[in-house]
């Protein structure tokens, strides 16, 4: 046998084990249903911000710690708490991805994504 | 639709004049494809072929020229100029008006091919030029074709920067457009949209220029590769085609780096590198041609590594074309911070890059009848699935297919050597080096596909985080600075083991110490025993790391002075390889030692905050008060206006030896209240020798108006809804809805006029732990509403309780507050980066490296090249 096929061996040892780990481990897109379902399980939420319910952000009390609610894509709502101080433009989002887990009945979001409005669609003009 | 009304001030000759030389650029890029096809059997086309390519690079410089001439003069009534420049705008920034958007990349993209393929041109014999100039041609073609904007039925081919806005499909229904159209003066009124404030710095005026020349010059390797196949000469071409690789190591890996270098001085992501796919995609293919090269090396004294000299050549432009498509097909969503948008072009590039791969497959074939019927039968899926549909089916079918077809390939027409490489040889280590490349590049770009595979496979994995990404990346950053240490002081085909080790003693043993004993208080004092197991891996991981790498930048050292005897000119490997291992000490050092300084300052008031979750990052500071923040004592002084930039100053202090604070630097974050984009944070930083201070605002109130009200009235009271034991956050305290109590009974009630009167008790806290407490009455006297207010004199706080309902039993209280209660505050991050100065170095010195050793590789080629002709 050459080395030159151990190698081989490594190699493709190495790919299935970064296939199977991923597949395995990371997290999934989901919603606050699957995530009520698994509370120790990480989720990446998307929806939309209500924009009815109210934001609290007091960085007196705590400069990471932002509630606020939001609906995911099957419509169910929940109280977000986000472990991050408040994004800059959060009302502008028209999207948001959290990640994080349930814990009761409220989603603890350690990171979020927002997406903004695009910047090649806003097609006012500057007179 | 075409209406005959002419509009005063266009300058519609700019427009036919750039749509005159996209044409020209096109057809006469096929022209030069065509002709050079021809001139591989026949050197007369030569001329022709010639002819057509000068045409084509005239064209794109006119091209280019053309849109820059429209960029300076405001023509407005064109898009791209509408939409990418204004009249306020200052006119250094011009150039990154030119790429802010996607027609103008594509256009920096050709321009750079073209004038590579002007030099790779003059330096090949007529040969040489035939083939790899049609391999280049063709890629022309394709990249042409993406500026045309035509219509094929429905389907548009490109995106035309020379459209007007009025016929502009995407605006043209935009109520001010149609406004505009009915008055034929428009112009006089009309002002750009303007470049992004966000990308006005001079990173955007520098990095895409290099960057895209980076992935241009991946070009020629590629060209050079594909005619290997194409020819059947597998080694002839790389001595030529290796100074053009050095040349992409080099720009590229900078344009990557300045990159980062933007990503940390100008952006708020805290820090250099953040595994984003966009960042993802242009390290890919760096991977590659480092991989390249270095396999290349090794051909030029022993060809035994052939195969993946071309997989690596040919996958690094392979996966730059397939970066375009992640990054510009907006198939990446909801997985990059960066703005990404579908112009429609989805189907296009993937096609594209299909072509590109069914070309090398169709190439890697020694054999007509089945390069034919291979051809032929992708074609036939296209034109079927485009017909009956199941394209991803089809696309399983035709992936499968042509890698089985690679390895077939591999097998059957590759020349195998008959004896076996040496462990202790210096083609087996370099060869190992490369692989470990193409390995972690394949795990990055797996990592990175993971939106793309969501789609292919209908299934729903999130993309991976940085920790996932450290930790499957670090052990192959170990091999490699283990190689790059090593390889240099083995011989080809044959070492001897006893001088090899004992060659590598030293900078072993003194990376060994030096790594060990600086590993030591980084990483096992206090971490390691509090660690989970993950963590005690990652740690470890650090360590062999730092120590691999030092060892790495020792043995590069002692090879230059006790091999070379500190000859520059042949040092260029070394001098590069040094440069990488810095990198890797500077980006392990600053990454896994960053201090997040603002951290320790919080007092954590919070009680129930879930300790897994909890990640305190930032400081509030109320301005004019001094907090400690690590090793500092900070105090925002306060806020300044620049245009649409508000600057945050804040005073960091050290103690000197009485105790006393002292100035030792102000830094200014700042926030752009962008009218386009929003509010960005703009970060700013303190460099010292050792280390950096980060900083950026994530949080303040950007209103920077003196506030001219009498300090002592009262702000517009607010209202709040509420239970009992529900807070309300007054601006100087906590109020604590603490109970209700109704002051009489019910005889009381009904005697007294129906007077109903319930009482809030409210208990304030403030900051300093002080408690108040306030009693404001809701009356009700023959059914009208008498409210009460109370004031707590010490806090300048109202309160006035107006409301009970019933159903839920809430509670509605007003509460007005002092306006000089209200002190103006900021939240910050602050962040350490230790030895962040080593990366930039390690950049430094990897560039300078390699600009040797392509110097020292142009010198050798023309030597051999002046012996070939003798």
């Amino acid at each position: 046998m050459k080395k030159i096929h151990i190698v081989g061996i490594i190699v493709i040892a190495v790919a299935i084990g970064v296939i199977f780990t991923s597949l395995r481990s990371s997290a999934t897109y989901s919603d606050f249903t699957e995530a009520l379902a698994n509370p120790d399980t990480e989720y990446h939420v998307v929806g939309k911000l209500d924009k009815n319910q109210p934001q609290v952000y007091e960085p007196k009390i705590n400069p990471d710690e932002f509630t606020f609610t939001m609906i995911d894509n099957k419509g169910v709502e929940k109280k977000v708490v986000l472990h991050k101080s408040k994004p800059q433009d959060f009302e502008r989002s028209e999207q948001i991805v959290l990640i994080g887990k349930m814990q009761g009945d409220e989603f603890h979001a350690n990171d979020i994504l927002m997406k903004c409005p695009s910047k090649y669609n806003d097609g006012k003009p500057q007179i | 639709m075409k209406n005959e009304i002419t509009y005063i001030g266009e300058h519609l000759w700019a427009g036919q004049l750039g749509n005159a030389f996209l044409v020209l650029s096109f057809v006469a890029s096929f022209v030069a494809l065509v002709a050079y096809y021809l001139s591989k059997k026949n050197f007369e086309y030569l001329k022709l072929a010639r002819t057509a390519f000068y045409t084509h690079s005239l064209s794109v410089f006119g091209i280019a020229a053309t849109l820059f001439y429209m960029l300076f003069n405001h023509f407005y009534e064109y898009q791209y100029v509408w939409q990418h420049s204004n009249n306020s705008m200052p006119m250094r920034y011009i150039f990154s008006c030119f790429w802010e958007g996607q027609e103008g990349s594509f256009l920096l993209w050709t321009f750079w091919n073209v004038i590579l393929g002007l030099f790779l041109r003059r330096s090949l014999n007529n040969e040489w030029e035939a083939s790899v100039m049609t391999i280049f041609s063709l890629v022309q073609v394709f990249l042409a074709s993406m500026l045309l904007g035509v219509y094929i039925g429905d389907y548009k081919i490109g995106l035309n920067p020379f459209l007007l806005l009025r016929e502009h499909p995407d605006y043209y229904n935009l109520p001010f457009v149609q406004s505009y159209i009915q008055n034929t003066n428009y112009l006089a009124k009309v002002d750009g949209k303007g470049l992004n404030p966000l990308l006005m710095n001079y990173w955007m005026t520098i990095h895409p220029p290099t960057l895209f020349l980076g992935f241009a010059s991946t070009l020629p390797p590629f060209a050079f590769a594909l005619v290997g196949l194409w020819k059947r000469k597998y080694t002839q071409w790389q001595g030529m085609a290796l100074p053009w690789t050095f040349f992409s190591i080099m720009i590229l890996g900078i344009g990557i780096l300045m990159g980062g270098a933007w990503a940390y001085e100008a952006l708020s992501f805290g820090g250099f590198w953040a595994w984003d796919p966009v960042e993802n995609s242009s390290l890919v293919p760096w991977l590659l041609i480092v991989g390249a090269g270095h396999v290349m090396i090794i051909n030029k004294n022993k060809a035994g590594s052939l195969f993946t000299t071309h997989l690596l050549a040919i996958g690094s432009f392979l996966l730059v074309l397939y970066s375009t498509f992640l990054t510009r097909s907006g198939i990446l969503g909801n997985a990059s911070v960066h703005a990404f948008t579908d112009l429609g072009m989805q189907g296009q590039l993937v096609l594209y890059v299909l072509t590109f791969v069914l070309l090398c497959v169709a190439f890697l074939l020694d054999n007509s009848l089945l390069r034919v019927s291979y051809v032929m039968t992708s074609v036939l899926m296209v034109f079927f699935t485009s017909i009956y549909g199941y394209q991803k089916f089809a696309f399983y079918i035709w992936i499968t297919g042509s890698i089985v077809l690679t390895f077939y390939a591999y097998n059957k027409y590759f020349p195998k050597e008959n004896d076996e490489e040496e462990l202790f040889s210096r083609e087996f280590w370099i060869f190992l080096g490369s692989l470990m490349l193409l390995l972690s590049s394949l795990i990055i770009t797996y990592f990175t596909s993971i939106p793309v595979l969501n789609k292919l496979f209908d299934i729903n994995k999130a993309p991976l985080k940085v920790e996932d990404y450290n930790l499957w990346i670090a052990p192959f950053a170990i091999l490699i600075a283990i190689l790059m240490a090593c390889a240099q002081f083995l011989k080809y085909k044959h070492s001897d083991k006893k001088q090899f080790f004992s060659k590598l003693k030293y900078s072993g043993i003194a990376a060994l110490l030096f790594g060990g004993i600086c590993s030591v208080p980084l990483y096992f004092m206090k971490d390691f025993s509090e660690a989970s197991s993950l963590q005690k891996w990652n740690l470890i991981s650090y360590a062999l790391l730092l120590i691999s790498a030092s060892f790495s930048v020792f043995s590069n050292i002692d090879y230059m002075l006790r091999m070379l005897k500190g000859k520059i000119s042949k040092a260029g490997a070394s001098i590069a390889h040094i440069g990488f291992a810095l990198i890797l000490i500077g980006v392990l050092i600053s990454t896994s030692k960053k201090v997040t300084l603002s951290k320790s300052a919080v007092i954590k008031k919070a009680e129930n905050v879930n300790k897994e979750l909890d990640s305190q990052k930032n400081i509030l500071l109320t301005q004019g008060d001094t907090l400690p923040m690590g090793p500092y004592l900070v105090t925002y002084i306060g806020k300044e206006r620049v245009g649409i930039d508000v600057y945050f100053k804040v005073n960091y202090f050290t103690l000197d030896k009485d105790n006393k604070p002292i100035l030792a630097f102000q830094l200014q974050p700042k926030i752009q209240d962008n009218p386009r984009m929003g509010q960005a944070a703009d970060p700013d930083t303190k460099h010292y020798l050792n280390r950096d201070i980060y900083t950026h605002i994530t949080a303040a109130d950007l209103n920077t108006e003196v506030n001219t009200k009498n300090k002592d009235a009262f702000n517009s009271p607010k209202n709040y809804i509420g239970h009992i034991s529900d807070t309300i956050y007054a601006s100087n305290a906590i109020i604590r809805i603490d109970s209700l109590r109704t002051n009489m009974n019910e005889q009381q009630y009904a005697k007294n006029d129906s007077l109903l009167e319930v009482t809030a008790v409210l208990k304030a806290m403030n900051e300093n732990g002080e408690v108040f407490w306030a009693y404001p009455k809701y009356i009700i006297r023959k059914n009208m509403i008498e409210p009460s207010v109370y004031e707590i004199k010490e806090l300048g706080l109202k309160f006035s309780f107006w409301k009970i309902n019933p159903q839920d039993g809430s509670v509605e209280i007003t509460m007005s507050e002092k306006v000089k209660n209200s002190k103006d505050f900021i939240v910050m991050e602050a962040i350490m980066f230790p030895y962040i100065n080593v990366l930039w170095l390690g950049c430094l010195t990897m560039a300078f490296g390699t600009g040797i050793a392509i110097i020292e590789r142009l010198r050798k080629l023309k030597i051999s090249n002046s012996k070939n002709a003798s």
